[in-house]
């Protein structure tokens, strides 16, 4: 009994890991479907917010898994869920070392490459804590999404995204705007909106207010 | 009080798992949405097969299941049996039109005598179990209240049935949750957590929770023993969903889209067990009281009954909705 975020893209989709691209795109439609605007299907039980989440989860489940070097690394990162702990090195080595013998006399076979990291090595999510920059753009990749696609999802200018990644604070409008877009963002990546958007607001009302005393006290 | 109806699990002598009746609870349909015409004919189709069926009319307060079988309305009915005029079912049961069809009707009684007591409704049950039959259909009427509930969670199936209109759609989200709500509360061992899940069964509720999953949150926070028990007895809720009245493919798709809604909402597996086509003759065969599939087994319709009648006779026995094995948790003895 999983909550939203806690899903896998397969798990939102409703499908097997295994699933083909056929089976893929007809879950796809079905979710379109059932969890639209004035679905019969949801009717009296999820309003409007619920069913725009799961949307917002269905098309980037179906963003990562229809493209296959997506759903590769995705794939990867769901299964060993703790690479990040490991430097990319180790992977290679690892990568080698688990590459079978050839057979005396047999034509050498070119060596697979080594897998490539998912991310950057990372520090491993915790559950609480301080949602920054970093960390969005963490749970972005993780879900195997680039800026863009999470732009067409939210309907947020791109370049807003990045600033909010980099905490570019003083390039980002009004606080009102940028929590709005940190839930929208949060929501798309399968993190908690409210939970982020109150921290990742936080962050930024303390710095933002920090500048200020900052330029007070410059002039001065 | 004992865990709602769970007793009657003890099979009488004589009869092995193998050859005990499978007991069929079909819900959620209030009002017009086609429940006692799909519990009708997918009796009637069964027992055209072989198999030996019975239905009992649940719903007192709407008895329709004799019309539709065109037996002439009963002199005694269920109605004598809850009120303790009439202690043996078996003396109940009427013949119908059709070989291996029986039927225990309801007549339209008042209020008073509508609703079974606990007791009552255990013993129904125990009766019902010894009955020489392959099927019986419990046909729950319009109802919501805990009499239907435990009557659709003893069953080895639960069927809810719904329209492609958002007022079926609605009555069965309503039903369920109801169902739902009552079988997780049966399992709960401790108070507390007991008043937690009748808490949550209030939409408004204060505590904020307003989907299973914020309930089981809670219950985790206050016993991480009681939320194992509660995600256990998640799984073993396995409602069957039929969409009546079909006219297009959208409609026969809603049967997906529940099932995928009672997943992500109530977190529970159903299975969407096919459709039925709305049919122009269907009226007229309630009106000559006689069902669609003996009538015109030509039309499509009665073709989508029997695939669903196949789909029952071949189910094999494993729990389904209330379980008709649930796992047995040491009780209290309160409610």
């Amino acid at each position: 009994m999983k909550s939203l975020i806690e899903q896998s893209h397969y798990e939102i989709l409703e499908i097997s890991r295994d699933a083909g691209l056929e089976e893929i795109e007809r879950a796809y439609r079905l979710a379109r479907m059932t969890y639209g605007n004035d679905s019969l299907a949801t009717y009296s039980v999820l309003d409007a917010d619920d069913t725009q989440a799961i949307l917002e989860r269905v098309e980037c489940a179906y963003r990562v898994l229809s493209d296959d070097a997506s759903r590769r690394a995705y794939d990867r990162f769901i299964a060993g869920d703790a690479p990040s702990e490991r430097p990319p090195a180790a992977d290679a080595e690892r990568a080698e070392a688990a590459a079978p013998e050839p057979p005396p006399g047999a034509a050498v076979e070119p060596q697979p490459p080594a897998p490539e990291p998912l991310a950057p090595a990372a520090a491993p999510e915790e559950d609480s804590g301080e949602f920054d920059g970093k960390r969005l753009r963490r749970a972005r990749m993780r879900c195997g999404v680039d800026v863009d696609q999470i732009a067409s999802i939210t309907r947020i200018n791109p370049v807003y995204l990045t600033l909010l990644e980099d905490e570019r604070f003083d390039q980002l409008p009004a606080s009102v705007y940028v929590r709005g877009f940190v839930a929208a963002y949060a929501r798309c990546v399968g993190l908690d909106p409210e939970l982020v958007a109150n921290s990742y607001m936080a962050r930024l009302e303390g710095i933002r207010s920090a500048q200020r005393r900052g330029w007070l006290l410059g002039r001065r | 009080m004992t865990a709602g109806l769970e007793e009657r699990n003890q099979l009488p002598p004589g009869r092995s798992e193998a050859t005990r009746a499978r007991m069929i609870a079909v819900g959620g349909g209030k009002g017009g949405v086609g429940q006692s015409f799909l519990v009708v004919n997918l009796a009637t189709a069964l027992a055209r097969q072989g198999h030996r069926v019975v239905v009992v009319d649940v719903d007192l307060e709407g008895a329709n299941l004799h019309t539709c079988l065109g037996v002439p309305p009963p002199l005694t009915s269920l109605a004598d049996f809850v009120a303790q005029r009439e202690e043996d079912l078996g003396k109940l049961v009427l013949d119908t039109p059709f070989p291996n069809l029986q039927l225990i009707a309801a007549t339209h009684s008042n209020l008073a005598t509508a609703h079974p007591s606990h007791s009552r409704r255990i013993r129904m049950v125990r009766q019902l179990r010894l009955m020489p039959a392959d099927f019986i259909f419990l046909d729950l009427g319009a109802g919501t209240d805990s009499t239907v509930m435990d009557y659709f969670l003893i069953g080895d199936d639960g069927i809810v049935v719904m329209a492609p209109e958002p007022t079926s759609v609605e009555n069965a989200y309503s039903f369920l949750r109801a169902a739902f709500y009552r079988r997780l509360r049966l399992a709960m061992v401790s108070h507390g957590v007991r008043q937690l899940v009748t808490q949550a069964m209030d939409m408004r509720n204060e505590r904020g929770i307003r989907t299973p999953h914020d309930l089981l949150r809670e219950i985790q926070k206050l016993d991480p023993d009681e939320g194992s028990r509660f995600v256990a007895t998640v799984r073993t809720f396995r409602p069957r969903i039929v969409i009546n009245a079909v006219r297009s493919a959208d409609d026969i798709k809603l049967g997906f889209a529940a099932r995928s809604v009672c997943r992500k909402y109530f977190g529970i597996e159903s299975e969407y067990l096919g459709y039925v086509n709305w049919d122009e003759t269907a009226r007229q065969c309630v009106v000559a009281r006689r069902p669609l599939v003996e009538v015109h087994p030509e039309r499509d319709a009665a073709r989508y009954i029997g695939r669903i009648a196949q789909k029952l006779s071949g189910a094999a026995r494993r729990p389904a909705p209330g379980g008709a094995a649930p796992q047995r948790y040491p009780n209290p003895g309160l409610r």
